[in-house]
């Protein structure tokens, strides 16, 4: 191939170049991103390693270069750092720093702090000890007086005469104006400075638990009250203050008869209060702290399992072999379960309370608010990034494409370095010397080999090699290396030579494969190649080494694998990587600029948009190229590519559908696709796509297009159409948040049509 | 050396000692600013902080669920009202940050009220100022001037901004000062004072070449401040007014609920963040391919989808269409407000204008031009006033002077007494007479041949001709030929190699021309970084007001010397 620009090096293991972490040489695609991660990642490295990066950016810039054969011509994209290291910095890009300075007095704090609380804990504790006594005694039984005496030993009471005002509120103590004593501290106090600690609270402060409340029988609780005011005390006591003060106003019109209460000034009372209450919160859980540590658990769990999916998912989409598909999905279906619940807690978070009487404050209203709306963004976020699996049958189709791709790049590599070798002829010394990093191990291999022999184990190194016929690609290129290597030249070409005529075999073969992929007559035509190659082969072998008749083997095989699956390399070669580099965040813009590609895409789209939940359009692009076997236009592809000269090489999947459209519909080139739909018929998309391709007549898109394409697919589709469903309530929920009703009624309206879809499609399959 | 970033990592590392839960951030009403420019809601949610009080309010109720990170200036109120809240208090922990300073006996007050062990922490953490842009501070302080000297309660306040910056960015800078103005030399002293007293805090790691803090005074250049700005930044804050990177839109006419208050952070706007240094022209093309993007992905609105792969796509595709439909909607209404003044007060000619008086010598032309501009009906009141202004700045000493007749052309356009009095305040707060840099007209060899030939040159575009005095002054200051006898070393000491930190504050105000200025110096110079700071940052309206402050309290001394006064001449 001869695109030798843009080459999709990355992943090859080999040659590293462009934005790589100096520490962990991870490829990232810009330089923003790379700055992005180093903060993340290795803020807490040496600074010096600032300097490193800057010299690997050279470095790799020089190797690219190099490779590439354009010394001194630039791309636009390297002024970003090109300003960075022979210019100023930009202030957004300066490296990181370390928190600023603080100081902690937390230490002189707790000096005074504990002074003050020591202080105060033997003051509460006194007036616990004191409470203790003065309720151990059954005071129902015992006469006043007997009581008075008890009390006064429990503390001694000031002196009548020392106190003529009362220290409160300063009214003068007559006859009315009784004093009265704290049990508690013996201070005085008049009747209105006053307060009572009735009994239940007395035994609650003292045993420390709630038990004394509840408990029948305990001595607080008197069955015979001996006033109405009494009694009420017992119901309604609690931690309100109010309820206390009331009754102390009925009861005061009695004589003092302190019979289930203890008389306290309100300085004692209210250590007691403070005490109670935090003996209150400290055994009582509120229902959102309950239910907020559930949610946040799914959320921990979700931030733990979905990277490990999008791991999972990326790998197999990109054709991977190492994880499997089934504990993909299983993952999935897991991580989906967390995103249920975490909708779920929310939910009952937000309308916490909501029912009961008198509402809550609107501060916790509030708060239960913004742990949904918290929730919700998370969903939002995470949920959204969470990319579909592929299905059985495309994943297969993946594995394939994936494996032609590799030796695609393998092409462009003997490509590049053809044009090195080239180089070095001119100028040896200066190539030898040049020192870039990605070259070193070859020239170490090219000086172990003193006599030449192709040894295949040095390409142990690279990442994929499960595949027996990836190896064998693998073979082919390291004897091309290992043939330049030792200056071969003559073999060399050979075998350069037999590579590119076995790519344009490919290509040949692919195109019609691709298309006709689950049908006989593109078997035939491959038999038919296969002969031809074969016959080219056993010419070639002749005149050939016997190690490179080894490579001519190895072709053979590769060849009956990879031609099989992958499709129009072109296309995938345009998207994939986009798809791949873009990063999240500047995804949205250069999206944009690819509509006018994808659009008539679009038009085929129904299937995989039910296949693919991925939210990324990119992807999306990607696997719409991959499905085509399952396009509703295939068959047309077919036909016209038969009618189109064998000879084609590249088979364009845009221009495919295109001229597809052309043949099945009015027209398909340009615009909006959801318009052209509508102006085509009565807008339905399915219906068109039946015309073309009349499999059963049924009225279901989903099912007519399962059994014309892919007949296993249905089940999948039913879980991708749940999903989907999920997905539409939860922007439901959204818009409704946010007051945008004509959103809600929009998909509502989908969400419906998704289910009644969903229903019937049920009663099909079962 | 990243303002933005110090504040962020100081408030990150508050909510991460307070451990997993639901927090609640207390806040006054300063520190509510310094959070709310650097982190969005959504943000700080996510770090799960769910409310956001300030700790003056009464209206809070007891969540003991709740843990309280507090992020309080040291102030008296705040201290009390901090003890009032640990007496009873409504959160089961409390972690306590001031944003400076604080003295012992208050932490001890605060230890007394401490009764129920609810405290956690108590640390100082200097995050005491606004972080505008990465390099680009404020305190938001105006009225920073009585006359010719410090509003007393501001230089306390001022200290303690400047001094939480170096602390933030942990610098312990050599400080220098412009000459001529005695504020400068106060807050500098004021500066020095603090880091004497506190050079524990200030003990930090040696650099090679130690950081330099340069103390300007707004009077050196009034000019700048008083100019139409074409970069979106700086336009809008000019024309629509930045406060805390909020714009109010209330007043544009037909404006939608949702848009009467925007946010405009380089932080999360990627728009923003990409053309917050572009000028108009730009701006519109941008905006314009914005939309049409925009136009691309929206699905057709109001129509049903009508297949499930449109609906994919539109489900697929939401969340962004949701995030770019916010954006878009934003800036196309601002960009397109910002046109409408543009259009509605002649802005480009009046611009043209002022760049003319602000970079150009020929006096002829530039008073011709005046007094017709003053005539045209269309041209506000406020940018008239700013013309005559420039003039007067410009032609203070000219001998064939025209202010007089300007003047009375100003009254004839029905020009408020209060606004025709101002163009006396500001020739009293940055005229000749104060000046200590030559704003207007070079005297050195090396600044009138460089001016030579700029005007050889020509220009580029009329309407960005001007170039602060501050950038002329760093790149004195970055070459090391910055005159010791203008700006002196405060102490003995002085820098022998040049720069490479420097913080550059500037008193009674910075613009964000101005921060152009530097960003495009940071960016252009290398191994610098330059932070620059002001009390406050002003737009036109804004520095008419800190001048007419100013003023206002200098009356009495400007009443004395009423008679002698340049411009009745």
């Amino acid at each position: 191939m001869a695109s030798s620009y843009l080459p999709p090096f990355e992943g090859t293991g080999e040659v590293k170049e462009g934005f790589l972490c100096p520490l962990c040489l991870k490829d990232l695609q810009s330089f923003y991103q790379l700055q992005e991660h180093y903060e993340e990642e290795h803020s807490g490295d040496d600074r010096h390693v600032r300097g490193q990066l800057k010299s690997l950016v050279q470095k790799a810039k020089k190797a690219k270069d190099k490779l590439l054969k354009r010394d001194g011509e630039d791309k636009p994209e390297m002024d970003s750092y090109e300003s960075f290291y022979y210019g100023g910095v930009d202030p957004y890009m300066w490296e990181p720093q370390e928190l600023g300075a603080t100081r902690s007095h937390l230490d002189f704090f707790k000096k005074h702090r504990a002074a003050r609380i020591d202080h105060y804990v033997i003051e509460v504790n006194k007036l616990i000890i004191r409470l203790e006594k003065l309720t151990s005694f059954d005071r129902m039984n015992i006469d006043a007086g007997k009581i008075r005496v008890i009390e006064k030993s429990v503390v001694s009471w000031v002196s009548d005469s020392d106190v003529p005002f009362c220290p409160d509120c300063g009214n003068k103590f007559n006859l009315r104006n009784r004093r009265h004593h704290c049990r508690l501290c013996g201070s005085i106090m008049c009747k209105k400075c006053m307060e009572f600690v009735p009994l239940p609270l007395a035994y609650k402060l003292t045993s420390g638990t709630r038990e004394a409340l509840s408990v029948p029988g305990s001595p607080g609780q008197s069955q015979s009250p001996p006033t109405g005011g009494g009694g009420g005390s017992i119901s309604g006591m609690g931690s309100r203050r109010g309820s206390i003060s009331s009754l102390s106003s009925v009861t005061s019109i009695l004589e003092e008869k302190d019979d289930e209460r203890i008389r306290c000034c309100c300085h004692c009372m209210d250590t007691l209060m403070r005490k109670q209450q935090k003996l209150e919160e400290k055994d009582h859980v509120p229902d959102i702290v309950k239910l907020y540590e559930r949610l946040r658990l799914c959320m921990d769990k979700v931030d733990e399992r979905a990277p490990e999916y999008i791991r999972m998912a990326e790998s197999l989409n990109a054709g991977e072999t190492t994880y499997n598909l089934d504990t993909a999905g299983g993952l999935r279906m897991e991580v989906q379960k967390y995103y249920e619940l975490i909708d779920a807690l929310s939910k009952r978070i937000l309308t916490l309370g909501m029912k009961e009487e008198p509402q809550p404050h609107p501060k916790n209203l509030q708060l239960q608010r913004m742990v949904r709306y918290t929730a919700t963004l998370f969903v939002q976020e995470k949920l959204l990034g969470l990319m579909s699996l592929p299905t059985k049958d495309k994943y297969e189709e993946l594995k394939m494409k994936r494996k032609q791709e590799q030796e695609k790049r393998l092409a462009q590599e003997r490509l590049a370095a053809q044009k090195r070798r080239q180089d070095s002829e001119k100028n040896r010394p200066a190539s030898s010397t040049n020192g870039e990093p990605p070259q070193a191990p070859r020239v170490l291999r090219m000086t172990k080999a003193g006599g030449w022999l192709p040894s295949s184990d040095t390409l142990h190194t690279h990442g994929e090699l499960e595949d027996p016929m990836l190896q064998q690609i693998e073979n082919i290129r390291s004897f091309l290396r290992q043939a330049k290597a030792a200056h071969r030249h003559d073999e060399v070409a050979m075998l350069e030579e037999n590579l590119r005529q076995l790519q344009d075999e490919y290509d040949q073969q692919q195109t019609h494969l691709a298309i006709t992929l689950s049908q006989r007559l593109a078997q035939e035509e491959l038999q038919h190649l296969e002969d031809r190659e074969r016959g080219k082969m056993k010419h070639r072998a002749q005149s050939q080494a016997p190690g490179s008749t080894q490579a001519t083997y190895t072709w053979q095989g590769s060849l009956n694998l990879t031609d099989t699956g992958s499709l129009h390399r072109d296309g995938e070669e345009e998207l994939t990587p986009k798809a791949e580099r873009s990063p999240p965040s500047m995804r949205a813009f250069p999206a944009l600029t690819d509509q006018d590609e994808e659009s008539p895409q679009w038009l085929g789209g129904d299937v995989e948009g039910q296949n693919s939940a991925s939210f990324n359009p990119f992807e999306e692009d990607s696997t719409t190229v991959e499905e085509d076997p399952s396009n509703p236009f295939s068959e047309e592809i077919q036909k016209e590519h038969n009618e189109v000269a064998n000879g084609k090489k590249e088979y364009n999947p845009f221009e495919e559908e295109e001229e597809g459209g052309v043949q099945g519909q009015a027209d398909g080139v340009t615009g909006n696709p959801f318009e052209e739909e509508e102006e085509n018929d009565e807008g339905n998309p399915f219906k068109e796509a039946s015309g073309i391709t009349p499999p059963g007549a049924s009225t279901n898109p989903f099912e007519e297009e399962g059994e014309a394409a892919m007949p296993d697919v249905d089940l999948i589709e039913e879980e991708l159409l749940l999903q989907q469903i999920d997905n539409i309530r939860a922007y439901i929920f959204d818009a409704k948040l946010n007051g945008r009703l004509d959103e809600v009624e929009l998909l509502s309206e989908n969400l419906r049509e998704l289910q009644r879809t969903l229903q019937e499609q049920k009663l099909k399959t079962h | 050396m990243n303002v933005t970033l110090a504040v962020k990592q100081y408030i990150s590392k508050m909510i991460e000692n307070s451990g997993p839960g639901m927090k609640v951030l207390l806040m006054d009403k300063e520190t509510t600013s310094i959070v709310s420019v650097v982190y969005t809601q959504s943000e700080i949610l996510q770090k799960e902080v769910y409310l956001f009080e300030r700790i003056d309010s009464q209206n809070r109720d007891n969540m003991k669920h709740l843990k309280a990170i507090c992020f309080l200036r040291p102030t008296k109120e705040n201290v009390e009202n901090l003890i009032q809240e640990l007496r009873r208090p409504k959160y089961s922990v409390y972690f306590i940050y001031f944003s400076n300073v604080i003295s012992k006996s208050e932490i001890k007050a605060l230890a007394e009220a401490d009764e129920q062990e609810v405290v956690a922490e108590v640390q100082e953490f200097y995050g005491d100022f606004i972080a505008v842009n990465p390099h680009l501070f404020s305190l938001n302080l105006s009225g920073v001037a009585r006359g010719r000297s410090w509003e007393p309660t501001l230089l306390p306040r001022t200290t303690q901004g400047l001094t939480s910056v170096l602390l933030a960015l942990k610098k312990c800078p050599m400080i220098r000062y412009q000459l001529s103005s005695d504020m400068a030399k106060r807050l500098g002293e004021s500066v020095k004072q603090i880091i004497t007293k506190e050079y524990e805090l200030f003990d930090f790691r040696k650099t090679e070449v130690p950081p330099l803090l340069l103390i300007l005074d707004r009077s050196d250049d009034a000019i700048t401040p008083l100019l139409n700005q074409w970069t979106y930044q700086a336009m809008v804050h000019e024309l629509l007014g930045l406060n805390n990177n909020r714009i109010d839109l209330s007043r544009v006419p037909g404006i939608s609920k949702d848009l009467k208050e925007v946010v405009l952070s380089a932080e999360n706007d990627e728009f923003y963040a990409n053309n917050l240094y572009l000028n108009f022209g730009e701006i519109g093309t941008n905006i314009k391919n914005l939309m049409e993007d925009f136009q691309k992905k929206k699905p057709k609105e109001q129509q049903k989808l009508e297949s499930i792969s449109d609906m994919k796509a539109f489900v697929d595709n939401y969340p962004q269409f949701k995030k770019m439909s916010g954006t878009v909607s934003k800036h196309v209404t601002v960009v397109g407000e910002l046109s409408r003044l543009v259009s509605e007060r002649q802005l480009m000619e009046v611009s043209e204008l002022e760049q003319e008086l602000a970079c150009q010598n020929d006096h002829s032309s530039a008073s011709q031009n005046v007094r017709r501009l003053l005539q045209n009906p269309r041209v506000s009141e406020m940018d008239a006033v700013r013309l005559v202004m420039l003039y007067a700045l410009r032609y203070e000493r000219h001998s064939s002077s025209i202010l007089p007749g300007l003047m009375e052309e100003l009254n004839r356009k029905g020009v408020s007494e209060k606004h025709c009095r101002m163009v006396t305040s500001m020739v009293e707060y940055g005229g000749k007479r104060v000046r200590g840099s030559d704003l207007v007209n070079p005297q050195d060899a090396v600044a009138i041949t460089k001016q030579f030939f700029k005007g050889l040159k020509g220009v580029e575009n009329v309407y960005t001709q001007h170039a602060p005095l501050l950038q002329e002054t760093l790149d004195q200051l970055i070459k090391g030929r910055l005159k010791d006898t203008n700006f002196p070393y405060l102490g003995p000491s002085s820098l022998r190699d040049r720069p490479q930190d420097i913080i550059v504050f500037v008193i009674g105000g910075a613009t964000y021309e101005e921060a152009l200025a530097i960003y495009n110096l940071n960016r252009t110079v290398p191994g610098i970084r330059i932070v620059l700071g002001g009390t406050t940052i002003h737009n036109t309206k804004s520095f008419l007001e800190e001048v007419s402050l100013t003023a206002g309290a200098g009356q009495a001394e400007r009443l004395q010397r009423a008679g002698g006064h340049p411009n009745r001449r």
